[in-house]
């Protein structure tokens, strides 16, 4: 048995946590410049403490489960959302390697990940036991199922062209030419899968502010609701730095040090993400369903017979 | 008057008590209980052009002294009709009523709107309606026990004795706000399929401020949806009652709260009906550049939360700049931002302050860029226009049978617009035109209303260059305040001021409405004098409460999702809703 | 080094009892879940990475919301609880409980003559997945996958005549 790799374990969990508390930070000061107002910039320079401040509030915060919940599905849910997005990012090859980037199902592992990350935002529906969390929760299932299904297609053809579902393996496919380049079309179709398994805007019906107050965690507050927050943006992080890993060359780059090209394009998407959201309205839930299930899963589909044709025609 | 040439035929029919001359020239008759429905459904059939029950109201005559020539009567209900014809046509036909809690028939089967204005008068009034097919309180409480605008009804909280809530009180409230469906009209469950009920408000952020809707739902669907409104309820009408006629003008601000100066402008324009007072033209050319000032203000909310409500984030925030440069110059010429009240009994309230011109024409210069980059980011956007076409529409019968106006009802390709087809003010020198719609959905309204903002700044850009000299209120003793020099100089005008600032002015007595194209559609104020300071009955007709009404039209067989596109796109305020 | 494979193990069995025993319907889906996630662990430990990752794709991410779905429309409430209790008396399970002692005997007895001699553990990646079931297998995932169209369609037919229904 090989010794664990104990700094990793513990060094990644916190620095995606402060990663995802600084991009909340960041989100809401390129909202702020997108929408011609300043966003926070009081707390520290720049604002750049805010996130910490909204961090102690949240802490201190009552922290309450509604009579009528069901107490422990209620408190379980934002942990399994947490835990799974955390436990993701074990099998990203980051500089070091991660935790276990060599991982030969590493790729089947996130989305395994990813399927129970539906739990979260479902059960945080059901315990609720109110309406709009469970409108919430219901709409979460079949959007978060039937985006997995396109996601999984859409990175069927990078496993193709790599050989492997090893993260490191892909990347190291990748020396010659980033992926981004021959599945241009699995790479939308996964970007469109992520924010819609991350729940972002314009895919945030999970939420939906405007139709379900907020969603499936309308009755979260405190902590638990920081947990789903935190994760949120843990997701967006873990989502952009798939996307880099797969289509992008993950560290690969002239000059500058693989982790910093790493960061540098995971935080390119990162931004993109944000910018839809600024951008963007939220479609109705069936134009969601028909999108994924009548173009994307089309497309993905035909990426995968045009990556294979391609393949065989080089092989003969 | 000459009858043939209107377009409201079927009226010389026998029935007719009495004719009543009223001081704004609307024809007023006078039918009994008996012939309302038959007069009332021939005028329906006989009338060529669309025929819109545009206003259904009362009026508590016990206690009113100057009715010469009136059949005698406690109360009266009031019937107004309108014609969308090339020429707005009205009529109003009354109804006496005698006793202290006198029934007639309901017209909501003529009239699908006439269902909450009956409501309303059930409720304000206490006269009933036969074969109602809900009769219950709309505006007040369910608990509530009397009928505010009746006279003998108090209207300030002195006149009560201190309030306490007993337990028993409390009681019987929480049972009130239990929810049980079949007191809405809904079933519990279908054949296959339990129903859940979802309770739309009255807190939710797509609402625009208190009101709930009761959803009954099938999954995502809408089965059906009642509204429920009364919670922005202030008692507006029965505060004209007791504040003089100059003294209201601040009210009439907070009833359509975006509109600022649209609400002053039916108002004075009514009382002046009643004085006899023509403003000058400078004071008709500013409260109309003032209106249409608003007009883009309301509008540009509207347009922000619109994209809001499909889940848009940034357009709000554009807009919300914009309508704040446009209050930047409201704020330079009124001293106010919001509710401004600032148009007075004969004019307005002060003359435009040196360099008006360049803040005006700095922002009509610059805003149709932006509007043009809005286009481009909201109209135009895929998502956008998949959330909104073909969502919520209707036709112009259908708009006319509710009673919708203003861009409601353009967007369902009727170009009528009270501007051009009854024009006040000086509207009729100003060249717009009037933007339409086709397929009266979502879209339609959206679109409607951004080419108005266009064209209130056409609108503008005409007042700035041919704001006429001249004073800026009527010379007319009872201009309340009188114009300030003239105080100053002579002893007749100052005990003018005085008497209007001690008592209010004395306005004759008579009966006067005054409609103007507000943001949301017609907003008409109906006026009763008796010859005192303050007004005998104020009525307020809002478009946005005929607006709401038609929720349940078409809410039936959308999802959740398309009730709230439906929601942004009527535009609605709900204090003016609620009065 | 048993400890792992025999907690996985154990973790299984327990989840597995809870599922029979828990009266609300989400907290026995929830036990399934997990009874489900470690079994996929004991698939991984014995080599079967592939297979273990599948399982919790398929099964544990997809199907058993599926199942959580359902139950959230059901709307089920105290009286379903009620019932549910009322199944877990002893005369309900002693029966099949006995049963399944004696198939569990069995098992015990017959495992030592199954297993490995040698012990040791062989990686079975997705490369020979494939190649068996697109080998060996071919006929039978063929058939799987005529059944499954054909739930596909029925699942279809019901739910359009369901929606039409006035």
């Amino acid at each position: 048995m090989t010794p664990l790799p104990l700094a990793p374990i513990v060094l990644t969990p916190l620095v995606v946590l402060a990663l995802a508390t600084v991009l909340t930070w960041v989100e809401r000061r390129l909202l702020g410049l997108w929408q011609d107002r300043y966003g926070p910039n009081r707390v520290g320079p720049g604002g750049m403490f805010q996130a910490v401040a909204d961090g102690i509030k949240l802490l201190f915060k009552q922290d309450w489960v509604p009579p009528f919940a069901d107490r422990g599905v209620f408190v379980l849910a934002p942990a399994i959302g947490m835990m799974t997005v955390l436990l993701s990012f074990a099998v990203i090859p980051l500089a070091a390697g991660g935790i276990a980037g060599g991982l030969n199902v590493g790729l089947l592992f996130i989305l395994a990940m990813m399927g129970l990350g539906v739990y979260a935002v479902v059960l945080a529906g059901w315990a609720s036991d109110s309406k709009y969390a469970l409108l919430g929760g219901m709409r979460a299932a079949a959007q978060m199922i039937s985006y997995e299904v396109f996601m999984a297609l859409s990175l069927l053809g990078v496993v193709m062209v790599a050989g492997s579902f090893s993260l490191r393996d892909i990347v190291a496919a990748q020396s010659g030419l980033w992926f981004i380049i021959p599945q241009g079309l699995g790479f939308v179709v996964f970007l469109l899968a992520g924010i819609a398994e991350t729940h972002r805007l314009p895919f945030d019906l999970p939420e939906g502010e405007n139709e379900l107050g907020a969603g499936f965690h309308t009755e979260y507050s405190g902590m638990k609701f920081g947990m789903f927050f935190i994760a949120e943006y843990a997701g967006i992080v873990l989502v952009s730095a798939l996307a880099t890993t797969l289509y992008l060359g993950g560290g690969n780059g002239l000059l500058l040090p693989a982790p910093v090209w790493f960061a540098l394009k995971t935080g390119v998407i990162v931004a993109f993400f944000i910018l839809l959201r600024a951008g963007l309205p939220r479609p109705r839930y069936d134009q969601l369903m028909g999108l994924g299930w009548k173009v994307l899963l089309p497309l993905s589909l035909l990426n995968v017979l045009a990556t294979g044709t391609v393949m065989m025609l080089r092989a003969s | 008057m000459v009858l043939s040439a209107s377009p409201i035929t079927g009226l010389d029919q026998p029935g007719m008590m009495a004719t009543q001359s009223t001081r704004d020239g609307v024809r007023t008759l006078w039918v009994t209980v008996d012939d309302l429905r038959p007069t009332l459904s021939t005028l329906k059939e006989h009338t060529p052009a669309l025929l819109m029950l545009f206003d259904l109201t009362a009026i508590d005559e016990r206690e009113r002294t100057h009715r010469d020539g009136q059949p005698p009567a406690d109360f009266t209900v009031i019937y107004h009709l309108m014609s969308l014809a090339t020429r707005a046509d009205e009529v109003r036909i009354k109804v006496a009523l005698l006793g202290d809690r006198p029934t007639l028939p309901t017209i909501s089967d003529l009239w699908p709107n006439a269902n909450w204005y009956e409501r309303e008068i059930w409720d304000l009034f206490g006269i009933r309606f036969e074969n109602h097919p809900f009769l219950r309180r709309i505006l007040t409480p369910p608990t509530w026990t009397d009928h505010p605008l009746r006279k003998d009804h108090y209207a300030r909280a002195t006149e009560m004795p201190p309030y306490s809530l007993t337990e028993e009180q409390e009681r019987h409230e929480q049972d009130a706000m239990r929810f049980d469906p079949s007191a809405w009209g809904m079933q519990r469950h279908s054949d296959h399929s339990d129903f859940m009920f979802l309770n739309l408000g009255p807190n939710h952020p797509s609402v625009h401020g208190v009101f709930r809707i009761i959803l009954q739902l099938e999954g995502e669907r809408i089965v059906d949806a009642v509204p429920d409104i009364g919670f922005h309820h202030r008692g507006a009408e029965k505060m004209g009652e007791r504040q003089s006629w100059h003294t209201y003008i601040p009210y009439t601000d907070r009833v359509d709260y975006l509109g600022g100066v649209m609400n002053n402008f039916p108002y004075v324009m009514a009382v002046e009906t009643l004085a006899g007072i023509t403003p000058p033209p400078r004071a008709q050319m500013i409260r109309v550049m003032l209106a249409e000032l608003f007009r883009i203000a309301s509008h540009l909310v509207f347009y922000g939360t619109m994209a809001q409500d499909v889940g848009q984030l940034s357009p709000v925030f554009y807009m919300f700049t914009d309508r704040e440069r446009v209050f930047g110059i409201i704020e330079a010429i009124c001293g106010f931002r919001m509710h401004p009240a600032w148009f007075r009994i004969g004019g307005v309230a002060m003359d435009l302050p040196t360099g008006w011109e360049d803040l005006i024409r700095a922002f009509v210069n610059d805003l149709p860029r932006r509007l043009d980059e809005y286009d481009a980011m909201v109209m135009r956007n895929p998502v956008f226009r998949g959330r909104t076409k073909g969502v919520g529409a209707y036709t112009t019968a259908e708009a006319v049978e509710w009673g919708v106006t203003g861009p409601g009802l353009r967007a369902t390709g009727l170009p009528w617009d009270y501007r051009r087809q009854a024009p006040y003010a000086c509207y009729e020198q100003l060249e717009f035109d009037i933007p339409t719609g086709a397929n009266g959905d979502c879209y339609d309204r959206i679109a409607v209303h951004v080419e108005e903002i266009r064209q209130s700044l056409r609108i503008i850009r005409q007042c700035l260059d041919h704001m006429p000299a001249g004073p800026i209120k009527a010379d007319h003793p009872l201009t309340t305040p009188p114009p300030r020099a003239r105080t100053l100089h002579d002893i007749e005008t100052l005990i003018h001021h005085f008497l209007g600032a001690a008592w209010g002015p004395v306005i004759p007595p008579g009966e006067a409405r005054s409609c103007v194209e507000a943001t949301k559609g017609l907003n008409c104020y109906t006026l009763v004098s008796d010859g005192g300071t303050t007004s005998y009955r104020t009525r307020i007709r809002t478009p946005s409460f005929a607006h709401l009404q038609m929720i349940p039209l078409l809410g039936r067989g959308v999802m959740i999702a398309d009730l709230i596109a439906i929601l942004g796109s009527i535009d609605f305020v709900m204090a003016d809703v609620d009065r | 080094m048993y400890v792992l494979p025999l907690l996985s193990g154990g973790l299984t069995l327990v989840g597995a009892m809870m599922v029979v025993t828990c009266p609300v319907a989400v907290h026995a889906v929830l036990y399934l879940v997990v009874t489900l996630l470690s079994l996929a662990m004991v698939l991984a430990m014995l080599g079967a990475q592939f297979a273990a990752a599948l399982e919790i794709i398929i099964y544990a991410g997809a199907i058993m919301v599926l199942f959580v779905f359902v139950i959230m429309m059901l709307n089920l409430g105290q009286p379903d609880r009620d019932r549910e209790k009322e199944w877990l008396r002893p005369r309900a399970w002693i029966g099949p409980g006995l049963l399944a002692v004696v198939a569990c005997g069995e098992l015990l007895y017959g495992l030592p003559t199954l297993s490995d001699p040698d012990g040791a553990v062989f990686p079975i990646d997705a490369r020979d997945v494939g190649l068996s079931l697109f080998g060996t297998y071919v006929l039978m995932v063929e058939l799987a996958s005529f059944l499954l169209l054909a739930g596909l369609v029925t699942a279809f037919h019901i739910g359009r005549t369901l929606r039409e229904r006035p």
